[in-house]
């Protein structure tokens, strides 16, 4: 089901605003520069600094960072809302940047679908014809388009509100139909502007699971902006995390709990939940470490998370766990490990 | 200084007087034009008897605002009918009607222009504030030098008065698109006139009604002033009474004209919020 190949691939770029930014790109081709300098000498802010990242076919790609950390602006890129200073966005193998602007609107109406924090459903169009739109946009027959819109509205679980204006819908209910206007297009890529982030903390929970199963069962693939990193770990296959306009750390949620890039994402992933995150083989230690005898050990495979590694050792009263692959053991999980590993340390770390 | 200010004044005279010497066909067939529009509304108007164009004015208002407004529209029709005054109420409004017309068949385009080309708007917005600031009386003298005395001359200044507000309002809405549905139009991968038909307009059009509902009622306001250049209507009753000093029909005249700027000002404003 993973596949290797990137859908989307962006390659050192940049963006820069202000009125000498040409001034500025060519000096950061030139000699390295920060942030600082370059509103020092130019007066220009640096919004998108140096980021490369690869989104695959079927992946989910959460880009985290606080406000101002230039992760609207990144996402911006990626469907050239926003034109780069500086780099390269391949989107399914073409190269963004050079394509006129009909070939941008067909890149844009068939294969990227956006998804915005405001909603933007324009209120003089019922919800059915909201979700309608890229397909109208496009030219397609109305009976056609609405048989898609509706077969949206279906998936997000809004069939019977076709008929209302968006006025009369919650926040949540908006946000849904938000996303079937993005899926009625059916696009391979969707991107999710921090989409959720104007919702309270149960609709946000809800919407989040909802949308990760829907990307999965449709085989999409989407870029999601948000500023919470547990909704970066609730969502996301892999997280991108941006400060200053610079991708800090690139990672799954568990890469980058047990391995944070530097102090500043260690201090974000701080308060997070490990039980769920970590998982035997972060935690476990060497065979050749191990004093006791291994035969009376419960069993676990790599992949079981703590909270499962905690589950075993409470009922069967052992003071370790056995992590084994195929039959072959690979090391011991013990309860000191399990102890470290829920704090967000491993062995190697604490030793 | 003094030399300086009349050779001024001289050089607009004989411009004034070239032009009508020169240019009287292009203003004969303005005139010709400008006539024929308003000849052809007022027959419309003066086509069925009073009754019947007060009922449907009635009927339409009933529509827009309920049943109380339509009676009292219908009675209020009838009451200028009564008071000997139906073909001057008809033609101030087939007067206020062309007029209209032309200033919105000229003005809304030139709003929606000046709401997308921001360096047009800068042009146009003295030019608007000069217009709005001057004394509508003005317009009256130019055009009666061009065109002559008669309803031609009173529609062209009423057009002038009329215009500025309809491209002030639409400029505003097709302005004013919140930021965050032009981005969804890009993203969605519209052409620029699927942005401006499905985006932009739908947006702006309370704004364009506010504007059609002003330009209505300074058309008003201009069509009686203009009465002095032979307009014709009520405009020229009340300047034929307050000539005699004969108050009764100067009173008579007012009444129906705030008949006409009620029915018409509630009926189009109904008409904005609705859509």
């Amino acid at each position: 089901m993973e596949s290797t190949e990137a859908l989307i691939d962006c390659q050192s770029v940049w963006k820069v605003f202000g009125d000498r930014s040409d001034e500025a790109i060519r000096a950061i081709a030139e000699r390295d520069l920060t942030k600082q300098d370059i509103l020092r000498q130019y007066n220009c802010v640096v919004g998108v600094s140096n980021a490369s990242l690869q989104v695959r076919r079927g992946e989910i790609f959460c880009i985290m960072g606080l406000s101002g950390s230039g992760k609207s602006t990144l996402i911006r890129l990626l469907n050239r809302l926003i034109e780069p200073s500086l780099g390269r966005i391949m989107v399914k193998g073409r190269d963004i940047a050079a394509l006129d602007a009909a070939e941008l609107r067909q890149m844009r109406a068939r294969h990227i679908g956006m998804v915005f924090q405001s909603v933007a459903l324009l209120p003089q169009r019922t919800v059915l014809e909201n979700a309608a739109f890229g397909l109208e946009v496009q030219g397609v027959p109305r009976d056609q388009r609405n048989r898609a819109a509706e077969a949206a509205l279906a998936k997000v679980g809004l069939s019977d509100w076709k008929a209302r204006f968006p006025a009369e819908l919650s926040g949540g209910m908006q946000q849904r139909v938000g996303l079937a206007r993005a899926l009625t297009s059916d696009p391979e890529i969707i991107l999710m502007d921090e989409p959720f982030s104007a919702l309270d903390p149960l609709i946000r929970r809800q919407l989040q699971d909802e949308f990760r199963q829907l990307t999965k069962d449709l085989g999409k693939s989407a870029v999601f902006i948000t500023h919470d990193l547990d909704e970066a770990i609730r969502i996301g296959d892999r997280i991108a995390i941006m400060k200053d306009g610079i991708i800090i750390q690139t990672g799954t949620a568990e890469e980058i709990v047990v391995n944070p890039a530097d102090q500043y994402v260690a201090d974000f992933v701080a308060g997070i939940s490990r039980l769920h995150l970590i998982r035997a083989h972060s935690v476990m230690q060497p065979l050749v470490r191990w004093q006791g005898v291994t035969d009376g050990l419960p069993r676990c495979s790599p992949d079981a998370d703590i909270d499962a590694l905690i589950g075993l050792i409470t009922s069967t009263g052992s003071d370790a766990v056995a992590v084994e692959e195929g039959g072959r053991l690979l090391g011991i999980v013990t309860i000191r490990d399990l102890l470290l590993g829920v704090r967000g340390e491993t062995e190697a770390r604490a030793a | 200084m003094e030399e300086l200010v009349s050779a001024f004044d001289a050089q607009v005279d004989n411009a004034l007087f070239w032009l009508a010497d020169h240019a009287s066909f292009v203003f004969d067939f303005c005139r010709l034009v400008l006539e024929g529009l308003y000849a052809g509304v007022l027959g419309l108007l003066m086509l069925p008897p009073f009754y019947v164009i007060a009922a449907l004015a009635g009927l339409l208002a009933w529509r827009v605002l309920g049943l109380v407004p339509g009676v009292v529209t219908a009675a209020a029709l009838a009451l200028c009918a009564a008071m000997m005054l139906w073909p001057e109420t008809m033609s101030t409004l087939a007067l206020v009607i062309a007029a209209t017309v032309i200033a919105l068949a000229t003005g809304l385009p030139l709003g929606v222009l000046a709401g997308l080309l921001p360096r047009l708007e800068k042009l146009l917005t003295p030019a608007l504030d000069l217009v709005q600031t001057l004394p509508p009386y003005i317009y009256l003298l130019p055009s009666i030098a061009l065109l002559g005395y008669g309803p031609a001359t009173a529609l062209i200044a009423t057009v002038i008065v009329a215009m500025p507000p309809a491209i002030r309002l639409t400029a505003l809405g097709i302005r004013q698109t919140p930021r965050e549905f032009i981005e969804l139009g890009h993203a969605t991968g519209v052409t620029p006139l699927q942005m401006f038909l499905k985006i932009r307009l739908p947006f702006a059009v309370p704004s364009i009604m506010a504007g059609v509902n002003q330009s209505l009622m300074m058309a008003f306001g201009m069509v009686v002033i203009a009465g002095i250049v032979g307009s014709g209507g009520l405009g020229e009753t009340i300047y034929g009474a307050i000539r005699t000093l004969d108050i009764a029909t100067s009173i008579n005249a007012s009444i129906a004209i705030v008949v006409l700027t009620m029915v018409l000002d509630r009926v189009t404003q109904a008409a904005a919020r609705t859509k």
